[in-house]
C-alpha cells in the first residue's frame, strides 16, 4: 500500500495541473471570504450577521477546483489510456482506488488548511472594522467552523475520485460532479412544500455540509453542523464504494 | 519464478464480437516468441487477459505459473508494452518511468540506468505530449525493462520505429532472450520478425492457427520447389519429368520442378546432358509461409468479401 500511495504522489505532482488549481482554490477561498466580510454591516447597531461563515464563504467557489483535481486525477487516466498502465503496476484494484483517494483527498486537506487559516487571518484583520469581534479560533463555533471547512473539502476531493472511477469520462465526470453540488440545491428551492424542501435541502451535499460553518442560530438550520457533514461524507463514501465495485468488476478501460 | 507465460483455452467476447476463441499456447524462456496475426485476430487481447485488464469468460493466463493479479511488485516479474500512446500529455518521460519505479519500490537511479539503456537521453526531461511515436515506442519499453523483468511481452514494438529503431529493437529483443527471458513480441508484419523470432504462435480469429519454430514454418511452405534456367527447357522438362517429378514452366528460360530436392535436380540434368545456368532451391520467406497459413484465418480479405 505504502508504494502505491507513493506511485500516486508522485503521479500528483508531476502532472501539469494540480499546482494551478490548488493555488488557485486557496486564492478564491481568501479573497472571496474576504470580500464578502469587508461587506459586512450592523443593521441598527446590532451585528448579528454570521461574520464566521462569511469569512469562510469561498468555498462553494473553490470546491469547484478541488473537484476537477479529483476527477482529473482519476478521469485523466480513463483519457489517455494511462489506466491500464497503472492496474498493471498494481493490480489490486482496491488498492489503486484506495491510494489514490488518499493522496488526492490528502493534498487537498493541506491546501484546505492553508486557505481556511488565511482566510481566518483575513477575518481576523476585516472584522473589527465593521463592527464586529476579530475572528477567534479559540472560539469553539469558530475552529468547529475552520475544521469543518478543511474536511468539507477533502469530502468533495473523494466524492469526485468516487464519482470519476465509476464514469470514467473526465468531462461526464466533472459534469456529474459539479451538477450535484451545484443543481442538487436548486431542486430543493424549486420545491414549495416546506417539509420537503427541508429534506431535500438537507441530503444536498453542499449545502448540508457547509452547514457546518454556521455560528450562528444553528438551532434553525434544517441539519446540525456536524450531521450535515456527515451528510456530505455519506455522499463521498457512496461515490467511491461505487467507484471500487466498478473498479473491480469492469475490464480497465 | 518460472520465466513463462501459459496461456490456456481463453474465450472472451464484447458483445457479439467473438475475441478469443479457445487461444491456447505457452511462451517458453530463452528465445523471442512471435505472436503474428491479423488485425482483430486477438492478440491485443490476449495480452490484456494476461496482464489481467481484461476478464475472460473462459480459460486461464498464468504468468510463471501464477495469475498476473497475485503478484506482489509485477514489474519485477513481467514487463509489458501494450499502448505506447497511453501517457499524460504533461507529464515528463522520466517521471512517467518515476511513478511506475516507485509503484514497485525502486528508485530514480534504476529510472536513469533505463532511460540510458533505450537510448532516450536528455529527450526524458521534456513532457510526453511532445513525443514522437519512436519516442514512446522507447519510452514504453523502457517501462517494460524497469523492473529487470524474466518475462516480457511486447505489442507492436516496431509500430512507428525508424529503420535504426527497428534494427536496434531486434537486438535488443534476441539479448533479452539469449540471458534466458521468455519474450512475446506481436506483430501483424511478419517481416519485422524475420531474423529475431525463434518461435511464431500465428493468430486468426481468436485462436491458434499455427505454433512452431520458425525454421519448420518456412520449410513447411517451401514446398520443395526448384527453380531452374536454362536454354534447353524441353530436354529439361523432359529429364526431370522422367525422374518423377512434377515440372511447370514458368518464364522463357525457366522450369520449376517440385519433388526431388535441388542436389537431386543437378545430378538428373548433368547425367542427361542437358545446360543449365542456374539450381536454386525455393525458400519460402516468412511472410509467404505466414500468408498460406492465415490465408484461411483472415477475417475480411483485400477485395473485400468479408466472412
Amino acid at each position: 500500500m505504502n508504494r502505491a500511495l507513493h506511485a500516486e504522489w508522485t503521479k500528483l505532482r508531476t502532472v501539469a495541473g494540480t499546482g494551478p488549481l490548488l493555488l488557485l482554490a486557496v486564492v478564491l477561498t481568501v479573497a472571496m471570504g474576504a470580500a464578502l466580510a469587508a461587506t459586512l454591516t450592523c443593521p441598527w447597531g446590532r451585528c448579528a450577521q454570521d461574520s464566521v461563515k462569511l469569512t469562510f464563504s469561498g468555498l462553494p467557489v473553490s470546491q469547484a477546483c478541488v473537484a476537477l483535481l479529483a476527477v482529473l486525477a482519476v478521469g485523466g487516466e480513463y483519457g489517455t489510456g494511462m489506466i491500464g498502465t497503472t492496474l498493471t503496476a498494481i493490480p489490486r484494484r482496491g488498492r489503486v482506488l484506495a491510494a489514490k483517494a488518499a493522496v488526492v483527498a490528502g493534498l487537498t486537506a493541506v491546501a484546505g488548511t492553508v486557505a481556511v487559516l488565511a482566510s481566518a487571518l483575513a477575518g481576523r484583520l476585516i472584522l473589527p472594522g465593521r463592527g464586529y469581534p476579530a475572528l477567534s479560533l479559540a472560539d469553539g463555533p469558530t475552529l468547529r467552523a475552520a475544521a469543518g471547512s478543511v474536511l468539507y473539502l477533502a469530502l468533495v476531493a473523494l466524492l469526485g475520485v468516487g464519482i470519476a472511477m465509476a464514469v470514467r469520462d473526465p468531462a461526464a465526470s466533472i459534469a456529474a460532479v459539479l451538477g450535484l453540488l451545484y443543481l442538487f440545491p436548486l431542486l430543493a428551492h424549486m420545491v414549495s412544500d416546506p417539509g420537503w424542501h427541508r429534506v431535500l435541502w438537507s441530503l444536498a451535499p453542499m449545502n448540508a455540509g457547509l452547514a457546518v460553518q454556521t455560528t450562528v442560530n444553528v438551532a434553525s438550520l434544517p441539519i446540525p453542523p456536524w450531521a450535515g457533514l456527515g451528510v456530505l461524507a455519506a455522499w463521498s463514501a457512496a461515490a467511491l464504494l461505487a467507484g471500487g465495485l466498478l473498479l473491480r468488476a469492469r475490464d480497465a478501460s | 519464478m518460472e520465466a513463462t507465460i501459459e496461456v490456456t483455452g481463453l474465450r472472451k467476447r464484447f458483445g457479439r464480437t467473438v475475441a478469443l476463441d479457445g487461444m491456447t499456447f505457452r511462451v517458453p524462456p530463452g528465445r523471442v516468441t512471435g505472436f503474428v496475426g491479423p488485425n482483430g485476430a486477438g492478440k491485443s487481447t490476449t495480452m490484456r487477459v494476461i496482464l489481467g485488464l481484461d476478464a475472460p469468460d473462459e480459460g486461464r493466463a498464468l504468468v510463471g505459473g501464477v495469475p498476473y493479479r497475485s503478484l506482489e511488485e509485477p514489474l519485477t516479474r513481467v514487463g509489458a508494452l501494450l499502448d505506447a500512446g497511453a501517457l499524460q500529455p504533461s507529464r515528463t518521460g522520466r517521471d512517467h518511468l518515476l511513478w511506475l519505479a516507485h509503484s514497485q519500490g525502486l528508485g530514480a537511479a534504476r529510472v536513469d540506468e533505463v532511460i540510458g539503456l533505450v537510448g532516450l537521453g536528455g529527450t526524458a526531461r521534456r513532457r510526453a505530449g511532445g513525443y514522437s511515436l519512436g519516442m514512446r515506442q522507447r519510452l514504453g519499453i523502457a517501462a517494460a525493462l524497469l523492473g529487470d523483468p524474466p518475462v516480457l511481452m511486447l505489442d507492436e514494438p516496431f509500430n512507428g520505429l525508424d529503420p535504426d529503431g527497428i534494427v536496434w529493437i531486434r537486438g535488443l529483443l534476441r539479448s533479452l532472450a539469449a540471458e534466458g527471458r521468455a519474450v512475446l513480441v506481436s506483430s501483424h508484419l511478419m517481416s519485422e520478425l524475420e531474423g529475431t523470432a525463434g518461435q511464431l504462435v500465428v493468430a486468426g480469429r481468436g485462436r491458434v492457427v499455427a505454433d512452431m519454430g520458425v525454421a519448420e514454418l518456412i520449410e513447411a511452405a517451401s514446398h520443395d520447389r526448384v527453380t531452374i534456367r536454362t536454354t534447353a527447357r524441353s530436354r529439361a522438362m523432359e529429364t526431370l519429368a522422367g525422374a518423377g517429378a512434377t515440372v511447370a514452366v514458368t518464364g522463357g528460360d525457366t522450369v520449376t520442378a517440385s519433388g526431388p530436392p535441388a542436389e537431386r535436380v543437378v545430378e538428373l540434368l548433368t547425367g542427361g546432358g542437358v545446360p543449365f545456368s542456374e539450381v536454386t532451391a525455393h525458400r519460402a520467406t516468412l511472410e509467404e509461409a505466414y500468408m498460406e497459413l492465415t490465408r484461411d484465418a483472415v477475417e475480411f480479405r483485400a477485395d473485400g468479401a468479408g466472412r
